[in-house]
């Protein structure tokens, strides 16, 4: 699965479209950005409701494709842009963490 | 579904055995690092599945009415932690699975009861 | 020489944010004795044990440009030598290392601790001398700052709980970054909502916006007081504090935005939810707030009063 297609797939809201369509690895949920720094990896999506230009810096460092935010949070002008910068993907849902790690993990042990 | 079933289910230790631990149910999980965040859940009786090992998480849990917290990543309650889920009364329980798939798991648990 | 061992990268937070925020100003020993390039050593040694001090820099007459320092070791070495008569511009220490005034303290500890010197000088940012830090100034600083904190924490509760019925109130002292204390005034007000029999969910409402305006007085505030009323029919809440005041309010109350740092994001605070949700578990909610006096946020509550 690419990134392209988690937008249809998990019913998300697409904010930041300017990204590379890379293959999908794995998933990571954190809202801790030294947590993130430490054991996300490469290629995995990251679920977080931590909407923040910080949070593209980190994705940007452990090399994630995509950010999927959660719990309808808001998202600062200056975290979309970072990610248009690094060609990073930036989606919204109104779904938590939870749900999301769980409807992730099912769509990418399925393909 | 039953505290029990988490901790039958899925590979992790009790790390501190809560109040009522044999007869807690459990209506839905929270996943978050921001303890902010779960203050604006409006549910209760939720577990907590976080990455953050310090006091404020037992705090916030007592506050909202969560009767169990799950730490993930492997990583170790800080003393102060231990301490107060045993003076509240809150289950807390340590795995080494990340938070992405012990969400997974959870979901499939939630699921089939 | 032993190390102080202070870890200025781990210790509690009350610790690192003192040494941060006391500046080599604040400590140091500004009335500096000194002694002239042409003062025989003989003369600095009488000084030091008059004085009982250590180390005297060597500077012009008016005592603002130093050239050296001539310190105990200094004397010793003259003494086994035999030059002690000796004028002290031959024999002081040119390699100086010094500070400056508006260091903060965890510099002078990091520099007594790597150059095992027992003084450095402070210049001010013309270089001019203005003082002497030794680590005695710094112990002293300490100890006093640390007493400060006691007597504070001794007076966390000002007022016990009252009897089951009547009205209650609490006020308890808040302090900037103390998040090993953080969630104790809240734990109180639970407490003694729980002994009330104050219905679960009206509970959890209050017990929601203690903790957030609790929170916020850590996280964003100078510190300040966290005051709570338990009347007949509702519950005030009430957080004051010293500063540094909000400057839009309307953008604190949007979810999401936030000022806090990374240490205290790392923390899993300061995501900018705290006010709003404040708010909404609250019937009354206003907000005060000046630049540079302070905050007062207060929230009412209403209890479901049986008819």
């Amino acid at each position: 699965m690419r990134v392209r297609d988690l937008q249809e797939v998990l019913e998300l809201e697409l904010i930041q479209s300017e990204f590379e369509d890379t293959e999908i690895q794995g998933g990571y949920t954190g809202d801790l950005l030294s947590d993130i720094m430490a054991h996300a990896t490469k290629g995995s999506v990251l679920i977080t409701i931590q909407a923040h230009k910080n949070t593209v810096a980190v994705a940007s460092l452990v090399g994630i494709p995509a950010i999927l935010l959660a719990n309808s949070r808001p998202v600062p002008e200056d975290m979309v842009e970072a990610a248009r910068k690094e060609k990073i993907a930036i989606f919204r849902s109104n779904e938590t963490q939870f749900t999301l790690s769980g409807k992730l993990y099912t769509l990418l042990s399925s393909f | 579904m039953k505290l029990e079933t988490v901790v039958e289910k899925i590979p992790c230790t009790v790390v501190v055995k809560g109040k009522g631990f044999d007869e807690v149910d459990l209506r839905s999980i929270v996943a978050s690092d921001l303890m902010s965040d779960v203050l604006t859940t409006v549910d209760d009786r939720f577990l907590i599945v976080t990455s953050l090992n310090s006091e404020q998480v037992i705090r916030t849990a007592d506050i909202v009415g969560a009767p169990a917290v799950l730490l993930v990543n492997g990583k170790q309650p800080q003393n102060g932690m231990v301490r107060l889920a045993e003076e509240f009364g809150i289950t807390l329980l340590s795995t080494p699975l990340s938070t992405y798939k012990v969400c997974y798991l959870l979901g499939c648990l939630l699921e089939a009861t | 020489m032993s190390t102080i061992p202070i870890n200025t990268q781990e210790s509690p937070p009350f610790l690192l944010d003192l040494i941060y925020r006391l500046k080599v100003k604040d400590v140091m020993t500004k009335e500096v004795i000194t002694a002239r390039k042409e003062t025989p050593l003989r003369k600095i040694q009488h000084i030091m044990k008059e004085k009982g001090i250590t180390g005297v820099p060597i500077t012009d007459e008016e005592g603002k440009r130093i050239f050296g320092i001539v310190s105990m070791d200094d004397i010793i070495r003259a003494l086994d030598g035999g030059y002690i008569e000796e004028s002290a511009e031959r024999w002081m220490s040119r390699n100086l290392i010094v500070l400056e005034d508006d260091m903060p303290l965890q510099f002078a500890i990091s520099y007594l601790d790597k150059f095992k010197y027992g003084r450095f000088p402070v210049l001010n940012k013309d270089r001019e001398l203005v003082g002497i830090i030794t680590s005695r100034d710094i112990i002293i600083a300490l100890l006093v700052e640390v007493n400060k904190e006691v007597e504070k924490l001794e007076q966390q509760i000002v007022q016990p709980p009252s009897k089951p019925g009547e009205e209650a109130w609490l006020l308890y002292n808040i302090r900037k970054y103390d998040f090993e204390n953080a969630g104790k005034a809240s734990a109180g007000i639970k407490k003694l909502l729980i002994e009330r029999n104050i219905d679960p969910k009206t509970l959890r409402r209050i017990s929601i916006a203690a903790y957030e305006l609790e929170m916020n007085l850590v996280v964003h505030s100078d510190g300040g007081t966290l005051s709570f009323r338990l009347g007949q029919d509702r519950v005030e809440i009430e957080a004051r504090d010293r500063g540094p005041g909000i400057p839009d309010v309307e953008k604190a109350l949007e979810e999401g935005f936030s000022t806090a740092n990374e240490w205290i994001r790392s923390l899993g605070f300061g995501a900018g939810m705290g006010l709003p949700n404040a708010k909404r578990v609250s019937d009354e909610f206003s907000i005060e707030s000046r630049m540079g006096e302070g905050t007062i946020v207060r929230t009412v509550i209403y209890l479901i009063v049986p008819p």
